[in-house]
Formats: C-alpha cells, sequence, structure tokens
C-alpha cells in the first residue's frame, strides 16, 4: 500500500520537476557557498597548520642591527623560550638579464651545515646547497615562477654593493612566505621581488657579520605566551639595534592567510543562512500549493484508513526528495567552487601542497540545515492537510475571498485597468507569498552589488594610491642612510623628470598604552611624488615640526590632532621623543606616520641623510632609466608602478573575477528560481481564471499581460529593496575591510546598479518566458468543468 | 415576471449556425471515442434552443466546438460567412471576443474582480457593449454592483455570468448546464435572465442540459445522444419559465 502511495509522490514530483529543481537550485547555491566556505577554511587551516608543524615554523620574529652569537643563546634563556634560530637577512638588488627592470630582494642564510633549527624550507625544485657550498642559492617559488627561473639558472645579486653571480641550486617554500612579498608593500609583486636562501659563513662574509646575526626568530615552550617573551627580547635586543620583536599575529605571511580564513567565515554563514530561507520558503509554496490540489485525494486516503503521520510523512518525503536533490547540488557546486578557489590561492600562497579538503561534516551538516528549512517550510502546510476532517477536505475549497487593494483606495482607481486590479488584488490576499518572491528577487539583486562594490572599491584605491598620493614611476630603498647629496646622483640618471628623497626610519609610535612600530616615511614638505593628502583628498603640506598619521592609525591609537605622541625610534641613536600629531593622512593601504624629511633628521640628531627616493621618469626612457638603475649600487629594493599594477591585474583583479562570476550564477539562480516558482503557482492556481478569459475572448497576450503584470509589480519593489540590500551587504562585507592592512573605500556606481538590475530582471523575464509559454497549453475547455 | 414568451418561431431569415456532417474524434486507434458523429444542424437568429441528452452524448463537445473552443475533425461548421472549422486560433479568439457570450455550469467569474468588474472587463475589449451597470440591471443585480464573487450566493453569481456574457450584446449566448449547481428556485431566476436577454436583445440562445423539463422553455429543443441529433421538436409556444419545475 505504501508503495503505490510512492508511486504517487514520483508522479507528482514528475508533475511539479520545474518547481522542485528550482527549489533544489536554490537550497544548492546556500549550500554550495557553506561547503564551499567550511571547506576552504579547513583546507587553509589544516594545510597551514601541518606545514607550520612539520617546517617548524616560528612563534616570534625580531630583526636587529647586529649581535653577536652569544646574544642568541641568552635569548634561548629567556623564560617561555623553546628553540631560537638565530641568522642574516638582508635586502639587495638583483640583476636578472631577461628584466629590464632592476628587482629586489631577500636574502637570507642558511646554516653551513645541518639543517635550520626552526623556519625548515621545502625544497620543490633541484637540490638542496651541499655542505660548505660557494656561490650558491636556494629561490623562492613565486620569484622563480614569476621569472622562469630554473635550477641550475644564474642570477646576478648585489651583496653589500658588490655583484655576484650566483647558480640557483633549488627551488623552496618556507613558512615564512606563504604569501611572498616585500616588507611593507601592500601588494606583492613577485616579478621585482623574491627571497633568496646562502649559506651562512658566505653571507656573513659580505656584510661583515661573522660571529654575529640580525636576525633572530624563536618558538616558545609549552604553555607559555608570546606577549612577555617578546617585551624580554626586546630588553635584550634593544642595544643590538633590535627593531622591535613580534609574533605571529604581526607576521605579513601569516595576518595574510588568517585575513582569509575570516573572510571565508562570514561567508560560511551570512549568505547560506539567506539562501536557506529563501528555499525554505519555496519548498512550504510548493507543497502549499500541491496539498491544495491533493485536498481531495488526502481526504480520501484518511477515509480508506492513513493516519495523519502516514499523510504528513508522505508530503515530507516529497520535500526531502528535494532536499536531496539541493544537497546533491549544494555538494558538488561547492566541491567544483572550492577546487576553484583553491586554484586561485596558489596565485597568493605559496603551500608545498595546497589541495581542495573537502570537510566532510560539512556535507552532513548542509543536509541537516537543509532538510531542516524544508521541514520549516512544509510543516505548516502538511499539519494544515492533515487536520483537515476527511467529509470537509472532499469538498473544493471556498471561493477565495478578495477585497479592493490599498492603492485603489487612494482616489485613483478609476485610473487602474482590470488586469492591474487582478494582480494588486492577487498580490494583497498573498502578502507572505508575495514578501518571499520579492525576498528572493531583492536578494539576487542585492548579490549581485557586492562583487562589484568590492572591485569597484579596489580599483578606486589603487588609483588614488598609484595616481593621486604615490604619483612616482619609481620608488627606491637604500641599503643604509646615505648622504642627501647622493639626491643629484639619482638626478642625473637618464630619464629621470623629478626625484624626490625619502627617509625611512623604524619606530614604535606610543600614545597611552597603545602602540604601533612602523617605518616614519620622511618626505619634502611640498613634495609632488609622493604626498600626503587629507580626507578631502587636498595635499598636506608637511609643517617642520610633528607627524602626520594615517587616519586609520590615528584610530587604532585612539589619538586626535594636538596630542602629544612618543616616539620611540628603532634605529641610530635610538632618541625617544615626544612629538605632536599635525594631521590625518587619507590612504588606504597599510598605515603610515609622515614627517618632513628635514624634521625626521633632526629628530635622529643625524645631518641630511636619506634612505630611498623616488621618481618620475621620462615613459620613453625608462628602459635606459632601468638599465642604468641596475648598476647604482646600495639600492636595496626598487618598487615600479607598473609592475605592480600588471601583478595586482594577474592576481586580485583575476581572482575578483572568478568570485564575480560566482556570485553572478547564485544571482541568477535565485532570480530564475524565486520567478519561475512564484509564476509557475500563480499559473497552477489560478489556471481557472486565465482559461475563462481566454474562453470568453481574451487572447493570449492579453492573459499573459494578467500574470505578467503582477510579476512586473513584484520586480518594481523588488529591484528597489535590492539595490538597498546590496548597498547593506556591500556596506558590511566592505566595512570588514577596514583594517590596518587594508581599507577599502565604499564605491557604489550606477554602472554597478545597472548590471544587477539588469541581470534580475533578464534572469526573471527568461523564467516568465518560460511559465508563459505555458499559458498556451491551458486546458480551455477543462477550465469550464467543475472546480478542482 | 416574463409571462408573455410567445415570440413565433422564426426560420425565413439564413442561419446564424450551419452544421452539417459535423464529426469530432478523440484520441486514435482502439482508444477512439467519436464524440461528436455526423451532425447536421441549422440556428437561426434570435431561437431560444434547448439541447437535450445524457452526460457523454456529446453536447459539450458540439457547444464547445459552435462556442469557438475545439474544432472538429471532419465536417462542415460555418458561423455565418466564417468557417470555424478551418479558422486558426487567433481567429477563434476574435469570433469569441466579438460573437459569442458563454454561461457555464460553475460561473467561471473572476475572483478578484467585483460583479462589475467582471463585467466591464469584458465590455472594454468589445465592439458595441452596453454599460456594465445596465447588464447587471438586467439580471436584477444592480445592487450588487460592488460585491466580489465570494460575498455572492450562486444564483447571484450566475447571474453575474449572464451579465457578463450579454454585456458585449453577443449574437450568439451558448449556455452550459446554467443551472447544473444550483437550487430549482435559483435555477428559475437565472433561467428567466437568459430568456430574457434572448427575447430583449433577439440574442440566439443555446442552452445545453440534462433536464427534459427546461425544454418547455425554448422554441425548438433537441434531442442529443450518441454524438447524434436523434430528434428535434419545435414547441408552438414558449412556456413561461416561472412555471417550470424539478
Amino acid at each position: 500500500m505504501i508503495s503505490e502511495l510512492d508511486r504517487k509522490l514520483w508522479r507528482d514530483l514528475a508533475r511539479l520537476k520545474g518547481q522542485a529543481l528550482a527549489v533544489a537550485l536554490v537550497m544548492g547555491c546556500g549550500l554550495a557557498m557553506m561547503i564551499m566556505a567550511r571547506s576552504l577554511i579547513y583546507s587553509l587551516e589544516s594545510t597551514r597548520a601541518e606545514y607550520y608543524q612539520v617546517n617548524r615554523f616560528a612563534e616570534v620574529f625580531a630583526h636587529l642591527k647586529r649581535a653577536p652569537d652569544s646574544i642568541a643563546l641568552r635569548a634561548a634563556e629567556i623564560p617561555g623560550v623553546a628553540t631560537v634560530q638565530a641568522g642574516i637577512s638582508v635586502q639587495v638588488t638583483l640583476d636578472i638579464p631577461a628584466l629590464d627592470e632592476p628587482a629586489s630582494g631577500m636574502v637570507r642564510s642558511l646554516p653551513d651545515f645541518g639543517e635550520p633549527q626552526l623556519n625548515r624550507l621545502y625544497l620543490r625544485a633541484g637540490q638542496w646547497l651541499p655542505p660548505g657550498s660557494r656561490g650558491q642559492v636556494l629561490v623562492g617559488e613565486a620569484f622563480a615562477k614569476a621569472n622562469e627561473l630554473k635550477p641550475g639558472d644564474r642570477i646576478a645579486l648585489l651583496l653589500n654593493g658588490r655583484r655576484q653571480e650566483f647558480r640557483l641550486a633549488g627551488i623552496v617554500l618556507s613558512p615564512e612566505f606563504i604569501f611572498e612579498s616585500r616588507p611593507g608593500a601592500a601588494l606583492p609583486d613577485n616579478r621585482t621581488y623574491g627571497i633568496f636562501w646562502m649559506p651562512y659563513e658566505e653571507l656573513a662574509a659580505a656584510y661583515d657579520l661573522d660571529g654575529a646575526f640580525n636576525y633572530l626568530a624563536l618558538t616558545l615552550a609549552p604553555g607559555a605566551t608570546a606577549r612577555p617573551v617578546i617585551a624580554e627580547l626586546d630588553r635584550l635586543l634593544t642595544p643590538y639595534g633590535g627593531r622591535g620583536a613580534y609574533g605571529r599575529a604581526d607576521h605579513p605571511s601569516h595576518i595574510r592567510v588568517s585575513d582569509e580564513i575570516r573572510v571565508l567565515q562570514t561567508l560560511a554563514i551570512g549568505f547560506p543562512l539567506v539562501f536557506l530561507s529563501v528555499a525554505a520558503f519555496m519548498t512550504n509554496a510548493v507543497l502549499s500549493r500541491l496539498l491544495v490540489l491533493q485536498r481531495e485525494q488526502i481526504a480520501i486516503l484518511k477515509a480508506f484508513g492513513f493516519t495523519n503521520r502516514q499523510i504528513a510523512l508522505h508530503y515530507l518525503k516529497f520535500a526531502f526528495v528535494m532536499v536531496a536533490m539541493g544537497t546533491v547540488l549544494g555538494w558538488i557546486g561547492g566541491i567544483v567552487m572550492g577546487h576553484r578557489i583553491v586554484a586561485l590561492y596558489h596565485l597568493f600562497f605559496r603551500f608545498p601542497e595546497l589541495h581542495f579538503r573537502l570537510d566532510r561534516s560539512a556535507l552532513v551538516l548542509a543536509l541537516l540545515v537543509c532538510a531542516g528549512a524544508a521541514a520549516a517550510g512544509v510543516i505548516g502546510a502538511v499539519r494544515r492537510a492533515a487536520r483537515l476532517p476527511p467529509a470537509e477536505a472532499m469538498r473544493p475549497e471556498p471561493p477565495a475571498n478578495y477585497r479592493p487593494a490599498l492603492v485603489e483606495k487612494t482616489g485613483i482607481a478609476h485610473l487602474l485597468s482590470h488586469t492591474f486590479r487582478i494582480a494588486v488584488r492577487n498580490l494583497e490576499r498573498r502578502p507572505v507569498q508575495a514578501i518571499f518572491t520579492v525576498s528572493g528577487m531583492a536578494l539576487a539583486t542585492g548579490i549581485l552589488i557586492v562583487p562589484n562594490a568590492f572591485r569597484d572599491g579596489v580599483a578606486e584605491v589603487m588609483d588614488f594610491q598609484w595616481d593621486v598620493i604615490q604619483r612616482q614611476d619609481v620608488g627606491i630603498g637604500l641599503v643604509e642612510p646615505a648622504s642627501v647629496s647622493v639626491r643629484h646622483l639619482f638626478a642625473q640618471l637618464p630619464g629621470v623628470v623629478t626625484v624626490e628623497p625619502i627617509r625611512y626610519t623604524a619606530a614604535r609610535i606610543h600614545f597611552g598604552n597603545r602602540n604601533r612600530q612602523l617605518a616614519i616615511q620622511g618626505l619634502t614638505a611640498d613634495g609632488q611624488l609622493s604626498r600626503v593628502l587629507d580626507a578631502n583628498t587636498r595635499q598636506i603640506a608637511l609643517p617642520p615640526a610633528g607627524l602626520v598619521l594615517s587616519a586609520k592609525l590615528a584610530e587604532v591609537l585612539e589619538v586626535r590632532v594636538g596630542d602629544e605622541l612618543r616616539v620611540e625610534v628603532l634605529e641610530g641613536k635610538r632618541p625617544v621623543r615626544a612629538v605632536p600629531l599635525v594631521g590625518l593622512a587619507e590612504d588606504f593601504a597599510g598605515v603610515a606616520a609622515y614627517m618632513d624629511i628635514r624634521a625626521l633628521n633632526r629628530l635622529m640628531e643625524e645631518g641630511d641623510v636619506i634612505t630611498g627616493a623616488t621618481f618620475a621618469v621620462d615613459g620613453a626612457r625608462r628602459g635606459e632609466f632601468f638599465r642604468a638603475l641596475k648598476g647604482v649600487p646600495r639600492v636595496s629594493w626598487v618598487a615600479i608602478k607598473d609592475s605592480l599594477r600588471a601583478n595586482f591585474r594577474e592576481t586580485t583583479a583575476a581572482s575578483i573575477g572568478v568570485i564575480q562570476s560566482i556570485y553572478l550564477v547564485f544571482a541568477t539562480v535565485v532570480a530564475f528560481g524565486v520567478v519561475y516558482n512564484n509564476a509557475r503557482i500563480s499559473l497552477a492556481e489560478r489556471a481557472r481564471e486565465l482559461a475563462t478569459l481566454r474562453v470568453v475572448g481574451f487572447s493570449r497576450r492579453e492573459v499573459g499581460a494578467v500574470l505578467v503584470t503582477e510579476l512586473v509589480i513584484l520586480a518594481l519593489l523588488a529591484v528597489p529593496l535590492g539595490l538597498l540590500l546590496g548597498t547593506g551587504f556591500a556596506t558590511v562585507i566592505l566595512g570588514q575591510v577596514n583594517t590596518e592592512t587594508v581599507r577599502l573605500p565604499l564605491v557604489l556606481t550606477l554602472g554597478n546598479y545597472s548590471f544587477a538590475v539588469l541581470v534580475v530582471t533578464a534572469a526573471s523575464s527568461l523564467s516568465a518566458l518560460l511559465v508563459l509559454r505555458k499559458l498556451n497549453q491551458l486546458d480551455l475547455v477543462g477550465a469550464l468543468k467543475a472546480p478542482e | 415576471m416574463f409571462s408573455g414568451d410567445t415570440i413565433p418561431v422564426r426560420t425565413a431569415t439564413p442561419p446564424v449556425y450551419s452544421v452539417r456532417g459535423l464529426t469530432k474524434v478523440y484520441g486514435f486507434g482502439e482508444t477512439e471515442v467519436h464524440a461528436l458523429a455526423g451532425v447536421d444542424l441549422d440556428l437561426h437568429e434570435g431561437e431560444l434552443i434547448v439541447l437535450l441528452g445524457p452526460s457523454g452524448s456529446g453536447k459539450t463537445t458540439l457547444l464547445n466546438n459552435l462556442g469557438g473552443l475545439d474544432v472538429p475533425t471532419a465536417g462542415e461548421l460555418r458561423y455565418r460567412d466564417t468557417d470555424l472549422a478551418c479558422a486558426d486560433e487567433d481567429q477563434l479568439t476574435r469570433f469569441r471576443r466579438d460573437s459569442v457570450g458563454f454561461i457555464f455550469q460553475f460561473y467561471n467569474l473572476i475572483p478578484s474582480l467585483t460583479a462589475r468588474e467582471n463585467v466591464a472587463l469584458i465590455t472594454e475589449i468589445a465592439r458595441d457593449p452596453m454599460p456594465a451597470e445596465d447588464a447587471l440591471e438586467l439580471v436584477h443585480l444592480g445592487a450588487r454592483l460592488d460585491h466580489f464573487p465570494a460575498q455572492l450566493s450562486g444564483g447571484e453569481q450566475q447571474r453575474v455570468a449572464i451579465a457578463r456574457a450579454i454585456a458585449k450584446r453577443p449574437e450568439v449566448l451558448l449556455c452550459d448546464e446554467p443551472t447544473g449547481a444550483l437550487d430549482v428556485r435559483t435555477g428559475i431566476v437565472v433561467l428567466e435572465a437568459i430568456a430574457r436577454a434572448n427575447r430583449e436583445l433577439g440574442t440566439l440562445t443555446i442552452i445545453i442540459t440534462h433536464n427534459a423539463v427546461m425544454a418547455g422553455m425554448a422554441d425548438r429543443v433537441i434531442h442529443f445522444s450518441d454524438g447524434r441529433v436523434l430528434h428535434e421538436h419545435r414547441n408552438p409556444q414558449r412556456a413561461p419559465v416561472s412555471g417550470l419545475e424539478w
């Protein structure tokens, strides 16, 4: 007997397959998002944790000027320290024959014999450095890939101003450089910045650091916390030019991966919740409709002795078939999208192996969440049907009650066409259904706004950063402070239009009990290349005394213009001075502190020195300029705006593109599904009414207009709401991107809004057209028979 | 009320409908059903015809063909100069819109429109309609213009349906079991309204029913069985509707 009931179930499903599929698709979207995000979190977290453990990633890091090896032993004695690894870390300029522009990089030392205690490397290709080797280096994978370098290739490094050729022994990865980028740079440029490793003796000899170190990493003993160790380490290293130790939480590569995980966590909860609510409602709508149609069948089943429980179970099964479809679609979608995103991660993150790892618990959770949503959706409808006494259920449903719509009471009633009246009265009679359809369409519109707002925000930041704030074509850093007179040398490089000096000074800025460690930038007061702008994008002329901070930094330090900051310089004579905050700068990438270069030099109690320069270069003579720059000694890094931009386009922009396409698919599915479902239900509920109109002489087009008017009214309500909703989503999500590393302005363009409206309109129109085609199949003669 | 139902039967004018050998077959092969098996009929202007037959006799199929809701499988079906047998979908729609008034057993009103609006809906698309209010007055519903179908009794709903059908001044009024869902007293009121429309507007009216009592109100009674006209007869004079009983 039950198997016959199941057969009925399959036939009902076959009849409602379009709607069941629409429900399953919307559910699938929510689940796919959840499974993808949870699996990516799991992939990143577990891969990173394993990588850190196997390769012994340190927990506290410190750079200093120079300390004898004995200090490293003392560091190991600090309570709470487990293992210490000391070594050398230097900035170098590179000479790559294939590259016109000069590149820069970092060289790290490796023990001459044996593996390092901490931050062990992973060999991707080639060989390890043989014990006691000379003239060979290991290179980080990101740089090697960007420049198509292979083991055995040769590369020239300018070590301490001396050009030396090296053979690339192997290509490696380091847990310290999962995200490979120049310190202080907001964006990676893997083509012009690379990481290298060479034996300690060889590097120490080049930099006169024999028996000494300038970089230290350590792990903590079980149970120890970073903060007291960092404080103790700072005390130990200060006499040796310590620039302030920091923990993993401030480690640039670690932060990047953590940031990504945090974004995924928002995605794993927020969006699926919204999608599944819509799906739950759609399930309810489909089931309610089915139950109304099957009142009589239910009555007969009950008359024959089926229990309420059996009947409820029967319809729950119907819902769970949709759940099963949705879950499978969600699993497939989540896994496919997850793989695509992992492929994108390879553009940013360097792991020995980063595979998509399916979070199996997410699959189970998906099934449960989805079943819960569907159950919530059907339970009301099923309960209503099961409660009905058989005799009552066998009578046709009483005619629907209608009232004049609210809009007709406004005195414009006489202006309304009958089609319009039918539409608004129907909508008002089923307000919940209308609200959910509007919500669904609004949701579809809203989620389209987010990725475009993200893209526009990023573009705005980039344009602002590169065209308004940093107008230089090239920036360079020097190995050591140099006399301001080198500026004239720079000015004579071929193609130079303007050159401005810069002085970077590592410092810790304190206010109250809060502090931040960064490089103070000493700039020319009214520089035309590297500029400081206020919130109204007017240039701030740096006054002869006082600091200008990024507005974000001032917010973090809770300091106001006029307050006195304590500036603790971490290099040179390490002066500690009170400096007033004289202005707030508007910038989006990182946080910065600016001073007039002469004021900074006075603060440092040094003469007129510079540590870098910015250039405006004649476009036609770029090649010449770069070739000449390659020959300039003591340049530690080079930042080329065009190169950064190109790199940005290939990585960030590309990944925004993928995210955008995912959102596009989701929005289309939701818009299509919601409209299709709504129109199909309208059509089914009102088949008799619409057929009657055809019988009394309305053309197909006129009857179609009745349905379409309703959809258009819903769309007209939904779209502005969706734009509002999207603005809200964008504000919240972009608001999360308001960190010290990066801030995104909320940029909402007409183009963004138009695109969202266009996509939702197209998806809705398409599904409406599909339903309208069903109008042609209306059974005109059937409509004249007894009401169902 | 309508005690003067004594209009003579008119046959001199050319027929409105001319039906010859009309056949309608549903299905194929073994499941083939001849719903109409060669019907010959002429229907004239102003006539009130009652088409009698048991259920399954094919009378609804005939009505659907006459009303342009269905096309015959074979045979000739002419409405004045129009060949309905060969008409396409658009021509049939136009025909229904301009020339036919339908009255159904289950009223088929638009539930979201008031009585007045249900009628006005049709008068808006008709060529030469009467005001909706007049049509409703004709069925004595002038006081319930702004009620929705759910607020009206079955008889009242059917009278709205009649008003809707006659408001466009159709040339033919097709009624399929118009009293089928109503009790006797209400049914009489509805039939009186139909008869009055026929008399006052001169509309060719065809009522199909299995209720033989209604034969008395007709000019001509056609008995239908197994998809064929069994026989027909003319009433010497129409019986007043108020006298019918069943």
